[in-house]
């Protein structure tokens, strides 16, 4: 019984990193790509298609560089979840993909930061 | 959601690997199942059946044959038996070693029949078949 508890806990593979709604792709985008217009808009649609396949998105946010400022989390791409079954999915799934020939790294982000839009880290 | 229309441009994710693969890679595995099978056999029943037999062997092994059920679900102790010097033959922990002993008969038979390939422990011997 001992061995078959602790099998249980192993499934889940990412026991140690807190699963959240939200992840985070890193290595995805470059500022430069963000600032076309037609670009940005590419981006999006490619990544709300992808993600979607994972289960169902309540919000997509692409951080865009805007002239003079420093914006926090450009480059990075956070897609949030009804629940933690898609995010993680999302996560193992895309982990490792690439896209436009970046090897992106999947990282849960914690919620509570990003309901109040705090891109930064 | 799907169905943003304008499928014409080709996405900039890469394709996805092939999804034996992928199925492969996302089936976490503790490690010693691995060595045990050879990471070939995704089957969950024979997963359960090996997890069942290590736990057994682990046991037999280690000489831990107390019973872990909580006392009142244990069902009654039999009459002792005693031998010719008068120590008791039929102890828990004896009683124990017969049931696991048992057990494992048990799963290793059930492992055969999942798997004409299996190869039984060489101390296994095939049920007999009169009972």
């Amino acid at each position: 019984s001992g061995v078959l508890g602790s099998f249980g806990l192993g499934m889940g593979g990412a026991v140690a990193e807190n699963p959240t709604r939200v992840i985070m792709l890193t290595e995805v985008v470059s500022p430069q790509e963000l600032q076309e217009d037609n670009e940005y808009e590419e981006i999006k649609e490619d990544m709300r298609d992808e993600c979607g396949k994972y289960g169902t998105l309540t919000n997509l946010v692409i951080p865009r560089p805007r002239p003079g400022e420093n914006v926090p989390g450009v480059g990075k791409v956070f897609v949030e979840y009804t629940d933690i079954a898609g995010s993680s999915k999302a996560k193992a799934s895309l982990h490792g993909r690439k896209f436009g020939g970046n090897t992106v790294v999947a990282t849960f982000y914690p919620e509570d930061k990003f309901a109040c839009g705090e891109f930064g880290g | 959601g799907a169905g943003e229309g304008g499928k014409k441009r080709k996405s900039r994710w890469q394709d996805e690997p092939k999804p034996a693969a992928l199925l492969l890679s996302q089936i976490q595995l503790p490690d010693f199942i691995k060595e045990l099978t050879g990471g070939v056999d995704v089957n969950p029943e024979v997963q359960a059946l090996n997890l069942k037999l290590l736990e057994i062997n682990r046991r037999l092994q280690s000489g831990q044959l107390d019973d872990d059920r909580p006392f009142e679900a244990r069902s009654p102790s039999p009459e002792p038996v005693y031998d010719n010097m008068g120590i008791r033959i039929n102890t828990r922990e004896f009683r124990m070693r017969e049931k696991l002993t048992r057990e494992r008969q048990e799963v290793i038979a059930q492992l055969i029949k999942k798997n004409p390939n299996y190869k039984p422990p060489p101390d296994y011997k095939p049920p007999k078949l009169y009972k």
